[in-house]
């Protein structure tokens, strides 16, 4: 026989155990990828080699080092690169480089590997926009092929090429030089940006809004 | 020491944890997915706000709800109490899953609330029941 003391225990157990399961329901809704991936013109008609974005005679190199599936990188390809392409890019003022880590999970490295696929064919910069827009759930495994294909199409990139080259061994040497320049400059987090003039050592910027981005170019464009 | 007293003393700890996560939300800083140190990208993740509302703050209302609940001793204010640190305790287990199995990333801060919020659901379910 329940004394009251329990039944109201238990009464409360009841009740806490329906919020949680409520909030976890909550929590847990969204978070799938974009259904349909919108064209940006964003880079559209700026020159692309080797997945380095603008005119390469440009004087100053910015460097992103980013993970695909970091969120803070999608924000900052919405809220920053729009001025820097806008202001520096297509001026020639400066060109846009990237590196691609993965230390988030096996999407962000399956992601990385088709971003290098886009690279060979000049379409990098456009991926990594369309895939920022359909970021999905952190290593829910949602980087399928089916997936990469969606990005590709909106990105202009052929899909089959860059998967098929997302498979080979190639593929890997963008993530492995990404790995070394960051551990080189001692980044641990992303988006980080570095900016360098010529040939010269890259500064790494402790902020990535678009106006520190944006006071560093000046100031190495000053020098 | 009895449960209430102790009761009271984790509150205050998690109490400390909840406002501090808290300040760090509306802080802002430069916000970064860290390569070492999971808080980052957990506080960057979409399980970092329910319903709009950071988690972080509704620990810390948590926490004051169950150190209000405390002022009193009667049967009542132990079913808040308890009720409080059961519904705290399972979120808080549904988020430290989160961290493992779905965002790969531990905040060691929100493992300590977790561990205040299990330290509070056994002090107040043996206070209230047994």
């Amino acid at each position: 026989m329940l004394t009251s003391r329990n039944r109201r225990l238990l009464a409360a157990a009841a009740l806490a155990a329906v919020v949680v399961a409520v909030a976890a329901v909550t929590s847990s809704s969204g978070g799938q990828p974009a259904a349909t991936i919108a064209k940006s013109t964003l880079f559209r008609g700026i020159p692309e080699q080797h997945g380095v974005l603008g005119d390469p005679r440009a004087p100053v190199t910015v460097t992103e080092y980013v993970d695909l599936q970091c969120p803070v990188c999608a924000a900052a390809a919405r809220e920053t690169l729009p001025t820097l392409v806008r202001d520096y890019v297509r001026t020639g003022k400066a060109k846009l480089d990237v590196r691609t880590l993965s230390f988030i999970g096996p999407d962000s490295q399956r992601a990385a590997r088709f971003a290098a696929g886009a690279a060979e064919q000049g379409r990098l910069w456009p991926f990594l926009e369309a895939f920022y827009a359909s970021q999905g759930q952190e290593n829910s495994g949602y980087v399928t092929d089916e997936h990469l294909r969606s990005v590709a199409a909106a990105a202009g990139v052929d899909a089959g090429t860059a998967l098929e080259y997302a498979d080979s061994a190639a593929a890997q040497e963008p993530l492995n030089r990404a790995n070394a320049d960051a551990q080189r400059l001692g980044i641990d987090s992303t988006p980080t940006f570095t900016v360098a003039r010529g040939d010269a050592e890259p500064h790494v910027l402790p902020a990535h809004e678009a106006r520190s981005v944006a006071a560093a170019i000046d100031a190495e464009l000053g020098r | 020491m009895s449960a209430r007293a102790a009761s009271a003393a984790v509150a205050v700890i998690g109490l400390g944890i909840a406002g501090y996560l808290t300040a760090v939300h509306f802080a802002g800083g430069t916000p970064a997915c860290a390569v070492a140190h999971g808080c980052a990208t957990v506080q960057q993740s979409k399980y970092a706000e329910l319903a709009g509302v950071p988690v972080a703050l509704l620990g810390l209302l948590g926490y004051a709800g169950v150190l209000a609940s405390l002022a009193r001793d009667g049967e009542s204010a132990r079913t808040v109490t308890a009720f409080l640190s059961l519904a705290g305790f399972g979120f808080s287990g549904w988020l430290t899953y989160v961290e493992v199995a779905r965002l790969d990333a531990i905040c060691s801060w929100c493992v300590a609330s977790a561990v205040c919020m299990t330290l509070l659901a056994v002090l107040s379910v043996a206070r209230a029941g047994l």
